[in-house]
């Protein structure tokens, strides 16, 4: 018999059996109608848009690409991965000035951080706060981070790249832009818990921003330059160096690994298992027994944890939870998983800040009935979110980590 | 990764069995490729409606005895059904998932149809009735919200007047909820139960059913209260002045995500961890035994357990794979039971019994699952995965789900 | 319905609701004749309903029956101008194969031209970028001019358009027997399916359109037609793999054709000879979704991955020469039987063979032989006025404002679906512009209006209409929608519900076939919720 072995199409949109379950979790749709929700927008719109381009619905830009629609969806399609293409495909509109300075985070990260000090009292304005809402549309209840006067990278080359030869583990740390431009610390904590472990820690020989914010608004050519750029790094690193790439921002790792090869035709196979997160590799270095981990006695807090869409997406957060969970004055709250609404610099355009603000209500109260000393979450968009949002403090685990660890008790153990 | 304990499958019977066995301090990881059928629950759980023959069944308990032994009731042992029955019971109320119903006298439940079938527990919010020949109520206000179509008044209406009420049908306009209309797809269930655990708009509501309530003995309204909490559902009952009657609709259904969502945190509460999203790609199986498996969201990550229990559903969920040659189970591999002549695999009728139902995987009265015959000593199965009945036409599938996640705990546990 | 002497009397009866018997309804009405038209099911139910619904350069017949061609590219070319809007342009491809004789496509090219279709040999690599689906390995390609038509919305254009000129059309109505005087047919009892009254209807002239089944309609008037059934099986794949009509380039054989025709696209057909027993119960063979698979992989390979929707069947009409018992020398091309002349019968005529291309050439002859008998001097003007649908009236949705992006999308799969004829889909409100069927994109504002103005009596009826049902999912999330619908409009919720078990059964029949992989849980979930949810299992047929 020369039949179909499965009936399963590798059109993978064709494994829906328009069961609904995605519509259920779509953290847009309850809050935003016009946004046609992700089996419309996703399988069923793919088989109109086959049949016609032109059944494009411009309306696919409310999508969060939270991918929680597929984490949902019990037939394994990749219902944001299908939303992403059609707008990578069909979307004929440009990206407006605002977009353009929203997606490049790096450019203007640089630019930010020579004139820190002018720029962040600048963006703190109200002046420049009306213009930025009214002529670029980016909402003016919008506080943007504030950017650091020295990046991270030169912070590194100065004060930590000479002692990291001497550890018997090597990791390239993929820092991004947040670590680099708004929050070096993240990036010391990095350096001092991996040091602890016995990891040295290096630097890719250059590295771009991982793209995400270019893919949501819409500049694909230069994501992919930027995307194939890094690859290339992290290939030279994993390959000729024999050194493991981690990151500590779960969005930086989730699009690196998954949305460069999905959205971005951009091939990653060799490398792609060598992209790690931080709190996986460490779990990793735990669970196999190769490094052991010794805390601070007199470390107390009360921690909730959540669960970036990333981190949901890849089912890493087990990872960053179990560690925070063998610090021993932690009592930890993992929160209900749902989105924070902010999306990266999607709740930062003004069109999407009710849109956005409804999306985390939920969770904002959640954070509240918590009563947590402060909020642990893996992305910086979180961060940001949670912190506009709410009155908590958010921070990395990674960064709790780096408080709580005996430094000199762990060094010890692992040198 | 270390458990005690792995459930690939995170439907009513894993989510079951997991919690039966965090509380007796069983570790456990469950692993689930999306969400579960407990999102098209019916509102309530069948025990055994139909024998395997055809014959209707009254009294669930006593026609289980004559299931053959391939049966999964069989396999637990009529004698033990009735303790497991209440232990399930228990298990889901304590959980705050209230159901009422008893194994011994089924009673009957409203299909969105409007016709009733016989079940064992229901949910405790929903229309049910004691026994056949019984009405809800003289004169009943059948309530649709205006462009819900998932809730088909005119066939209710004539089942319930069939059944001796006089009805009347209305629909209400709530601007909220007519917001929802925008996208023309979105006016489901979930998302107007979404929209009315919001207090002002179950207010609305609320005034809109007191001012027409008069004249009427109750009111029968779609099943859409109550997504995230039980809150609407309580102010609905406390500050209507009627009868409320709820029915189930076409899915999603909101009682059952409200259940699948109250049995998750209730898991994770005792120390349970619940992986969505996640498929179990390899296991690693010697000498009859599984030593470890291996996630595609984990990838080199192993997870590994002392007890492996298969809940991975039929053929929607994936627990099943059928071929043009033939069904087999995509995990482990394990053996299935399976017509091998594609022709008798189904009946022209559509609504007629349908073979490939009862296909499954086949098991040893331990429910312990088989490679080529021989147990594999650490690998369980529980639920619709199962092979020997047929949850539709037998209407048994909830029962199997929650019975033989019970009776497997019990044996993990020792 | 109670008829008296004079509303029941018309100049022409038509027997048969196909592609055939619209058009030959209309090409009367058209002429200014009282037609009635009397169907048994639904329109398009037959053999009409259940083909490619290719719209044939005519390049397919151009080597074996050049005339069957030049009917062909000439009947397409027509049918692109009075029916655009059941038209789709697409072009279509004969590609040679390794396997097939290259020296063939010279032959094939010469004889297309003979017919007078534009057939241009092409490059292979232009053929690929033409239709990136195409087998790679091809090792030639001639691009004509084939299309897409859909039969449904052919037949029910031809249908509002015959009414529109004053004819009577009745469905699920079927002819129970002639009504004679001596040797001359003048009426026919039919019995109302609906409400089981037998009606009498008169006529000059009664014309047989009834397709293969017009061999048992002759038969109660005592005369041989001389049909045999030819069988003829097909797949349907869930989306478009093909944009472009695929062909094999040799003779015309098994499966070799791939036609994408709104969301989806066809491989077919099988043929085989079937008893008269068997016509209204056609079932596909695994034998032969297993021959059309192996096929149609050869075609475009992407099938062999592609999730297939149905599997169905349909019976062509082939009819023997008079002569010729055993069958077997088979006209493909139209026969117009004059029982007067031929058999001694007054009042009755035939009109079979021939195939949905030429369903108005076939009617334009019909309609001739009933104005010469009737004495009427009228011209046929099928051929240029367009049908409904397909006029130049500028449909409401261009017009209107643009409050939501999503309502030109839905709009615009309905525009498709009824041309001009869209502007009376209410889409007054958000409420209109729900969807009940979310595969194919089908809104309660054209549920409404195809219940109120196309003749719906059930779902399946429905389906045919506007194609609820016709996705993915089979009906699964729709079709309690639809019925619902339904039992508000004709306010008759029983036989509703009665409908929805049928119409469950209808889609299930071309899906258990094919049932395996994802179509068998698509199967078992509907199963689940109509089943198990809904407690339909004992709502047995």
């Amino acid at each position: 018999m020369n039949m179909q072995e499965n009936n399963i199409s590798e059109n993978n949109f064709e494994q829906c059996i328009k069961c609904t379950v995605c519509t259920v979790y779509c953290p847009v749709v309850p809050v935003n109608p016009s946004y046609p929700g992700p089996k419309q927008a996703g399988p069923d719109g793919e088989r109109l848009r086959l049949k016609r381009g032109d059944f494009y619905d411009e309306a696919l830009k409310y999508c969060l690409n939270c991918k929680r629609c597929e984490v949902a969806c019990p037939s394994g399609v990749k219902i944001g991965d299908i939303i992403q293409l059609a707008r990578i495909k069909h979307s004929k509109k440009r990206p407006a000035l605002r977009d353009m300075m929203l997606a490049n985070t790096d450019i203007v990260g640089t630019m930010a951080s020579t004139f820190a000090p002018i720029v962040n009292t600048t963006l703190a304005l109200k002046p420049v706060k009306w213009a930025m809402d009214s002529v670029l549309k980016i909402d003016s209840h919008r506080t943007f981070p504030k950017y650091s006067s020295k990046t991270f990278e030169s912070w590194f080359r100065k004060n930590a790249q000479a002692s990291q030869d001497q550890f018997p583990r090597h990791i390239s740390f993929f820092h991004g832009c947040y670590i680099n431009y708004n929050y070096p610390q993240l990036g010391m904590d990095m350096v001092k818990v991996f040091n602890a472990l016995g990891c040295g820690v290096h630097l890719l020989d250059k590295e771009k921003c991982c793209g995400v914010a270019l893919v949501s608004n819409g500049l694909i050519s230069q994501a992919r330059k930027q995307a194939q750029f890094n690859i290339d790094n992290i290939r030279h690193s994993v390959i000729d160096n024999k050194r493991p790439v981690v990151g500590a921002s779960s969005t930086c790792i989730f699009t690196m690994r998954d949305e460069y090869p999905h959205l971005l035709g951009i091939d990653n196979a060799d490398v792609r298992s060598s992209i790690d997160l931080a709190t996986r590799f460490i779990f990793r270095l735990i669970d196999n027994g190769e490094v052991k981990i010794k805390f601070r006695d007199d470390y107390h807090s009360r921690i909730a944890y959540h669960t970036p869409c990333h981190m949901e997406k890849l089912g890493w957060s087990f990872y960053s939870i179990d560690l925070l969970r063998r610090i021993p004055g932690v009592d930890l709250v993992v929160l209900d998983s749902q989105c924070c609404g902010i999306a990266g610099t999607y709740g930062f355009k003004k069109e999407n800040y009710p849109t956005s603000q409804g999306i985390g209500a939920s969770l904002f109260k959640q954070i509240e009935d918590a009563k947590p000393d402060f909020v642990a979450t893996d992305c910086e968009t979180c961060k940001w979110q949670i912190e506009m949002s709410t009155p908590v403090e958010v921070k990395h685990p990674i960064s709790i980590l780096a408080e709580a660890i005996d430094y000199e008790a762990t060094k010890k153990i692992n040198s | 990764m270390k458990f005690d304990t792995i459930i690939i499958g995170g439907g009513l019977a894993g989510l079951t069995c997991g919690i039966a066995l965090q509380r007796q301090g069983v570790k456990c990881a469950i692993v689930s490729a999306g969400h579960s059928a407990l999102h098209f629950s019916s509102g309530s759980f069948d025990l055994l409606n139909t024998l395997p023959d055809g014959t209707p069944v009254e009294s669930p308990l006593k026609a289980m005895e004559s299931l053959h032994a391939t049966h999964p009731y069989a396999k637990i042992g009529s004698g033990r059904i009735k303790a497991l029955a209440d232990e399930a019971k228990s298990l889901l109320c304590s959980c705050g998932v209230a159901v009422k119903g008893d194994a011994e006298t089924p009673h009957l439940r409203f299909t969105p149809m409007g016709t009733t079938k016989p079940t064992w527990l229901s949910f405790e919010e929903i229309a049910t009735l004691d026994k056949p020949g019984v009405s809800l109520g003289e004169k009943l206000l059948i309530v649709n919200f205006a462009g819900f179509l998932d809730f088909n008044t005119a066939f209710i209406a004539k089942e319930l007047e069939a059944a001796g009420s006089k009805c009347s049908v209305t629909s209400v306009s709530i601007p909220e909820i007519n917001r929802l209309r925008i996208n023309p797809t979105e006016m489901r269930a979930t998302n107007i139960a979404k929209t009315l655990d919001n207090p002002q708009v179950l207010t609305s509501l609320i005034t809109i059913l007191n001012s027409r309530a008069a004249g009427h003995d109750a009111i029968v309204l779609p099943h859409v209260f109550g997504f995230a909490s039980d809150a609407a559902l309580h102010r609905l009952r406390s500050e209507v002045k009627a009868t409320i009657h709820l029915i189930p609709t076409m899915p999603p259904s909101v009682p059952g995500i409200r259940a699948q969502r109250t049995l998750r945190h209730a898991f994770e509460q005792l120390g349970g961890v619940y992986m969505l999203g996640d498929t179990v790609v390899r296991a690693e199986i010697e000498n009859h035994s599984v030593k470890r498996i291996f996630t595609e969201n984990h990838s080199d990550i192993a997870l590994t357990a002392s007890h492996y229990v298969l809940a991975s559903g039929h053929f929607f969920s994936k627990g099943l794979v059928a071929t043009p040659q033939g069904v087999y189970e995509p995990v482990f591999g394990c053996d299935v039971i399976f017509d091998k002549d594609r022709n008798n695999w189904y009946n022209e009728s559509m609504l007629n019994c349908q073979e490939y139902i009862s296909f499954g995987v086949e098991t040893n009265s331990a429910l312990l699952t088989l490679e080529g015959g021989t147990p594999i000593t650490n690998l369980y199965a529980i639920g619709s995965v199962l092979g020997g009945c047929n949850a539709v036409s037998e209407g048994c599938g909830a029962g199997v789900a929650l019975l033989t996640a019970l009776a497997v705990a019990h044996t993990i546990k020792g | 319905m109670k008829l008296n002497r004079k509303e029941n009397e018309f100049d022409v009866i038509i027997v048969g609701g196909g592609a055939t018997g619209a058009g030959t309804a209309r090409d009367c009405a058209l002429r200014g004749l009282k037609v009635l038209l009397i169907e048994r099911h639904d329109f398009a139910a037959g053999a009409t309903g259940r083909n490619h619904g290719l719209l044939h350069s005519g390049a397919r017949y151009a080597v074996t029956d050049g005339e069957s061609a030049t009917e062909c590219i000439k009947e397409n070319m027509i049918l692109r101008r009075i029916a655009s809007h059941c038209v789709e342009e697409n072009d279509g491809l004969f590609i040679s194969l390794p396997e097939d004789d290259i020296n063939y496509q010279a032959t094939f090219v010469e004889a297309c031209r003979k017919a007078g279709i534009n057939a241009e040999i092409i490059d292979p690599a232009e053929a690929r970028i033409m239709e990136p689906s195409v087998n790679p390995s091809i090792i030639g390609a001639v691009k004509v001019p084939d299309g897409s038509v859909d039969p449904f919305r052919l037949t029910i254009a031809n249908i509002v358009d015959a009414k529109q000129h004053g004819a009577t059309v009745l469905t699920y109505h079927e002819l129970v027997e002639f009504i004679k005087e001596g040797n001359k047919v003048v009426g026919v009892k039919a019995i109302n399916h609906r409400d089981k009254s037998v009606v009498s209807f008169y006529a000059p002239l009664t014309i047989n359109a009834g397709g293969i089944w017009g061999h048992l309609i002759a038969e109660k008037v005592g005369v041989k037609v001389n049909m045999f059934p030819a069988k003829g099986s097909l797949l349907i794949f869930g989306h478009r793999v093909n944009n472009v009509v695929l062909n094999r380039c040799r003779k015309p054989a098994n499966a070799d054709i791939l036609v994408p025709g709104d969301t989806i696209c066809l491989i077919g057909t099988t043929s085989s000879r079937v008893g008269f027993d068997e016509i209204d119960d056609i079932k596909v063979t695994a034998d032969e979704v297993d021959l059309l698979l192996r096929e149609g992989e050869k075609l475009a390979p992407a099938l062999a991955y592609t999730r297939i929707l149905r599997a169905y069947a349909g019976v062509r009409p082939l009819v023997a020469a008079d002569n010729d018992a055993s069958g077997r020398s088979i006209s493909r091309g139209i026969v117009l039987l004059d029982h007067a002349t031929r058999d001694g019968v007054e009042g009755f005529a035939t009109i079979t063979g021939g195939k949905l291309m030429t369903y108005r050439l076939m009617a334009e002859w019909a309609t001739d032989l009933a104005c010469r008998k009737l004495g009427v001097n009228a011209c046929c003007v099928t051929a240029e006025q367009p049908l409904p649908g397909s006029r130049p009236a500028e449909p409401e949705s261009n017009t209107k404002s643009k409050t939501f992006d999503l309502q030109l999308d839905k709009n615009r799969s309905s525009v498709h679906r009824h041309g001009d004829m869209a502007s009376k889909i209410s889409s007054a409100n958000e409420m209109d512009n729900s969807l009940v069927c979310e595969c194919e994109d089908v809104t309660v504002g054209e549920v409404d209006f195809a219940l109120k103005e196309l003749d719906v009596n059930n779902l399946v009826d429905l389906r045919r209409r506007t194609r609820v049902g016709m996705g993915t999912c089979q009906g699964e999330l729709c079709a309690c929608r639809a019925a619902g619908l339904l039992a508000e409009a004709h306010k008759c919720t029983a036989k509703a519900k009665n409908d929805l078990a049928k119409f469950l059964n209808e889609r299930w029949k071309g899906a258990y076939p094919v049932a395996w992989g994802e179509a068998l849980r698509e199967a078992e979930y509907t199963q689940w919720v109509y089943g198990a949810i809904c407690g339909m299992e004992n709502n047995k047929e």
